[in-house]
């Protein structure tokens, strides 16, 4: 069974209690990954997300030795970098020692009370076949603990890195973040195009302390290579802090991620901005939810989508106001653009809230691109090609400026001006068809 | 040089709705087409410019001898055709500056030099009495009619076209705006540039001012005259020009 390695893999037992604590944690989550069937996701319509594609038994965590892979992170500057290449963190550079960031396993040892404390607080596996897996199986792993008071300017940056196929990444990465401290966290999930399957199943837990100010961006690019990623990714936003999360979609066979953002104490505020582009025959199907459980709480969530070549891609985002969180003020809105008559999506905003006397609100689009706003570019000598490029763009443009980072920012424009370029044709043509018929 | 409509038979899905147009526009020329609603005014603009929504079933477009009738509207922009849109659509994500700049470097070889393109901007955001911040700001979106209209003349300023179309570029603005922009298309005209003025109402003649008037009414321009006819229109209204051209056809 090479896609489970033994749970005993990690590192040597300690007296330390959080070793315990994370043995118990893993032998539990193996337990569930065993009961539990390969699921299949369903929901309203024609939306169904299957793993019937993925040959779990020939993929299995690759080792390698340390060492620096070549990267295009946007940004040259940052105040850490840990890259895990399959099973194996093979790199991690700290260049500001206020803070810490290291491989998880290395933080069960040297962080126990911090990791005990936090380490899947945000993360039940009940019921999740992957996420149990996750919680079971993670290799090195991710540890980032900014202490309070600190304002660290330059990225942390954290690469998980997929670079052969028949790989299976259980990954985790935990991120502290202490009282009224500002940092920037990106990581980045990479895979350059290979022929074959690859596993990447992660979990992602923020906890942003009272007060503290956190940007976080996650950029996915898993290239053209059949890379399945499950993943659940959540932030815990204490009083009065503030979490900005740009989560970036630009490629993998096929994703399907839950992204929950949780202001769990008074005053805290959230900004959720995403943007998705699916290809060729890839499958999205992201859920996201905004969760209140707090009063004096607020929100603002935007995602916004495009769909070129045989690509499915369906987006839901949720509001969830808890009965005790009065006072919230939330919006979320979802948009999706088709730019193939192929593609297929949806884009489902919907709302829970168990409280009077807050405000919360939805709205959501899914279509094409406007001909009057085509028509309208030509008139000023633009061609058509380069009309629909800028108009996409402009579509992102708000989404990709939330980065506020202008290397980053640069390096999602210029994927996406990649992706358009080679969906040119296809566009064209449904362009073309859509103009004539009206 | 000259911009020739001859014969123009234009229909949507629905229905015919332009039954022959002949029009004649010179370089130097400005030329006033009026008509009530639905008289077809704003049908001509969009089929000189190519939109898709319209169908030619009948005659052509001459621009400067070249048969534009079948061009894309990209083909038309760069060939030397302007259209000022009555409701310009919002470009979100793209600055004023931007879309100009784009704009400006769609019709030559080799892009704009930054310095040259932000002097030339600068002199017509003077000219227009638009405030520098404007620029960054995306096109029309959140722009008051006001603004949409003034970003119109703004990109014809840049541009520079040998033929103007300017659709009801008056709806819609009060008395200062439309001085400023007819102050703006009037500094446009001279002996290299023609225009052709769609309105509904003889306001903006007041200020830019004519030499030719034509009349549309049910897709078929029924009279024209001199700017002397605008007057006529503004004191006796459209129906006394039905009126004549059913007395004239009896």
């Amino acid at each position: 069974m090479p896609a489970k390695p033994s749970p005993a893999h990690s590192a040597e037992p300690s007296a330390s209690g959080s070793h315990a604590f994370v043995e118990e944690r893993r032998k539990a989550a193996l337990e569930v990954y065993e009961q539990e069937d390969t699921p299949t996701w369903r929901r309203s319509g024609f939306w169904t997300t299957s793993l019937r594609g993925l040959d779990l038994d020939t993929l299995e965590p690759k080792r390698y030795e340390p060492g620096l892979p070549e990267l295009d992170l946007g940004d040259d500057e940052h105040s850490a970098l840990i890259v895990q290449r399959g099973a194996s963190v093979v790199h991690t550079d700290v260049s500001d020692d206020r803070i810490t960031v290291m491989p998880l396993d290395q933080a069960v040892e040297e962080h126990g009370e911090l990791v005990r404390e936090h380490l899947g607080r945000r993360m039940p596996f009940e019921g999740d076949k992957f996420a149990a897996g996750s919680a079971a199986f993670w290799t090195g792993g991710v540890f980032i603990h900014v202490p309070k008071n600190l304002q660290i300017e330059k990225p942390i940056q954290v690469v998980w890195l997929i670079d052969e196929p028949g790989t299976a990444q259980w990954a985790h990465t935990l991120a502290v973040v202490g009282e009224h401290s500002e940092c920037r966290i990106r990581e980045f999930f990479l895979a350059p195009d290979f022929e074959g399957q690859a596993l990447h199943a992660g979990s992602f837990e923020l906890f942003a302390k009272t007060g503290a100010q956190v940007d976080v961006a996650h950029y996915q690019d898993w290239g053209s290579g059949e890379v399945f990623d499950l993943s659940t990714r959540r932030v815990d936003i204490g009083r009065d802090a503030r979490v900005k999360w740009v989560p970036i979609h630009l490629g993998g066979r096929l994703t399907k991620q839950t992204l929950d953002i949780i202001t769990a104490e008074e005053g805290s505020d959230m900004k959720h901005t995403g943007l998705y582009f699916t290809e060729r025959d890839e499958h999205l199907d992201l859920f996201t939810s905004d969760r209140h459980e707090a009063g004096h709480t607020t929100g603002d969530t935007v995602w916004k989508g495009v769909l070129t070549g045989d690509s499915r891609a369906s987006y839901e985002g949720l509001i969830h106001i808890i009965p005790k969180a009065t006072e919230v003020d939330t919006y979320l809105q979802t948009h999706q653009m088709l730019l193939s008559p192929r593609a297929k999506g949806d884009a489902i905003p919907s709302l829970i809230v168990e409280v009077d006397n807050v405000r919360a609100s939805h709205g959501g689009t899914v279509g094409e691109l406007d001909p009057e706003q085509i028509f309208y570019m030509m008139t000023r000598g633009v061609p058509r090609a380069e009309a629909v490029r800028v108009l996409v763009e402009g579509y992102f443009e708000e989404v990709v400026q939330r980065l506020d980072d202008p290397g980053l920012e640069d390096l999602v424009r210029r994927r996406i001006a990649e992706k358009l370029e080679s969906a040119k044709d296809q566009v064209r043509e449904f362009i073309g068809e859509r103009a004539e018929a009206v | 040089m000259t911009l020739q409509i001859e014969n123009l038979h234009v229909r949507t899905e629905e229905r015919e709705i332009l039954h022959g147009v002949d029009l004649v526009v010179n370089k130097g020329e400005t030329h006033a087409l009026m008509g009530p609603n639905g008289s077809g005014k704003s049908t001509l603009a969009n089929t000189l410019m190519g939109n898709p929504n319209y169908e030619v079933t009948e005659g052509r477009i001459v621009l400067n001898g070249e048969d534009l009738t079948e061009a894309a509207p990209d083909e038309r922009a760069r060939a030397g055709l302007f259209m000022a849109f009555q409701y310009p659509a919002t470009i979100p994500g793209v600055s004023v500056a931007n879309f100009l700049r784009m704009a400006v470097n769609a019709k030559r070889d080799e892009p704009i030099k930054v310095k040259e393109f932000g002097a030339m901007l600068k002199e017509n955001m003077d000219l227009l009495k638009i405030r520098r911040e404007f620029t960054s700001r995306y096109l029309n979106e959140g722009f008051s009619g006001g603004e949409k209209k003034r970003a119109e003349i703004l990109q014809l300023a840049m541009l520079q076209p040998d033929f103007a179309v300017l659709d009801e570029t008056d709806s819609g603005l009060d008395i200062d705006a439309l001085r400023i922009v007819s102050d703006g298309v009037n500094a446009m005209r001279g002996p290299e540039r023609g225009f052709l003025i769609i309105t509904h109402y003889t306001r903006i003649l007041d200020y830019v001012k004519p030499e030719f008037v034509h009349i549309l009414i049910d897709g078929r321009i029924v009279q024209q005259g001199g700017a002397e006819l605008a007057s006529e229109l503004e004191d006796k209204g459209y129906e006394w020009v039905r009126e004549e051209v059913a007395a004239s056809a009896g």
